[in-house]
């Protein structure tokens, strides 16, 4: 069934439907082109950040303080262009999962540290919140898998 | 283009901005080990470090009254039972600490440090060259 043979009120549900997408994408997209920005100012700095959860090595906390950034940037303008749109959102939900596993494994530990989303622009966030704005994420994340090109 | 297609174009263009970082970034990580294992470490590397380091003045009670360390705590020997839960309550886990007593050849910093280090506290360093060298490089 198309946009064509359906009902006016289900086509009107629908374009709102996809408004709320493209809201909620740009928003996602926004947001991961924030953190990795942020990060991106001082790497070493951020490397610090991963190195305080003590889940791995320095020198993968080095690595990873390269290419997280990147990758969050490649997949927020993937997000807001569209390209690589299914891709990005493969992305999106890997890391939203891996981070929010890193969060809830902090607090299990009772580690005491500073989320790091954001670089070092807002510290002293903590890990439970972050956590449920992730988890929040990871629901608009779904909405978006479910349409992920909006009308 | 494939879902898998696409995550793989996304990561190598991720990879090759992250060499390109690598490569020309003034704050970019260095990849040996910064963080030593806990022992006696030089105030360069605690500086190298671009964290909060918990200090702790292992000198006597006097010394520390007159100066000390910035946001340094008074551990040492003989204050010890007291002050320990005091430590204890600003002390963030995993926070890294630095103890310092008076000079290259004095113990204390040592002594507390590994007193630290069966508190439970990890990871613990001491200064070489204690306060002496913080003074001079001050």
């Amino acid at each position: 069934m198309t946009a064509d043979t359906i009902s006016p009120a289900a086509n009107s549900q629908l374009r709102v439907l996809g408004w709320v997408a493209l809201a909620l994408r740009i928003i996602l997209a926004g947001l991961f082109v924030l953190a990795g920005g942020l990060k991106l100012l001082d790497p070493a700095a951020f490397a610090a950040e991963i190195n305080r959860y003590q889940l791995i090595p320095w020198w993968s906390c080095a690595l990873l303080a390269l290419l997280l950034p990147w990758l969050e940037i490649c997949v927020g303008i993937a997000l807001f262009t569209r390209w690589f749109s299914r891709g990005a959102l493969t992305w999106v939900t890997a890391l939203l999962i891996v981070f929010s596993l890193a969060l809830l494994s902090a607090m299990l530990r009772g580690l005491s540290i500073d989320c790091g989303c954001f670089g070092r622009m807002w510290q002293s966030t903590g890990t439970f919140w972050p956590l449920l704005r992730n988890l929040a994420l990871l629901g608009i994340t779904v909405l978006l898998w479910w349409n992920p090109r909006p009308h | 283009m494939k879902t898998g297609g696409q995550v793989s174009v996304i990561f190598f263009a991720a990879l090759a901005l992250a060499g390109l970082t690598a490569a020309v970034h003034p704050k970019k990580p260095s990849f040996p080990d910064r963080f030593p294992a806990p022992g006696e470490i030089s105030l360069q590397d605690v500086q190298n470090w671009n964290e909060p380091v918990l200090w702790v003045d292992a000198r006597p009670e006097s010394d520390y009254e007159i100066e000390h360390v910035p946001g340094a705590v008074s551990l040492n020997p003989d204050n010890w039972s007291e002050q320990l839960p005091h430590f204890l309550d600003g002390w963030r886990p995993a926070q890294r600490v630095v103890v310092y007593c008076s000079a290259a050849s004095c113990e204390t910093s040592r002594e507390i440090a590994d007193r630290l280090r069966h508190s439970g506290v990890d990871p613990v360093y001491y200064l070489k060259g204690g306060w002496e060298a913080w003074r001079t490089t001050r």
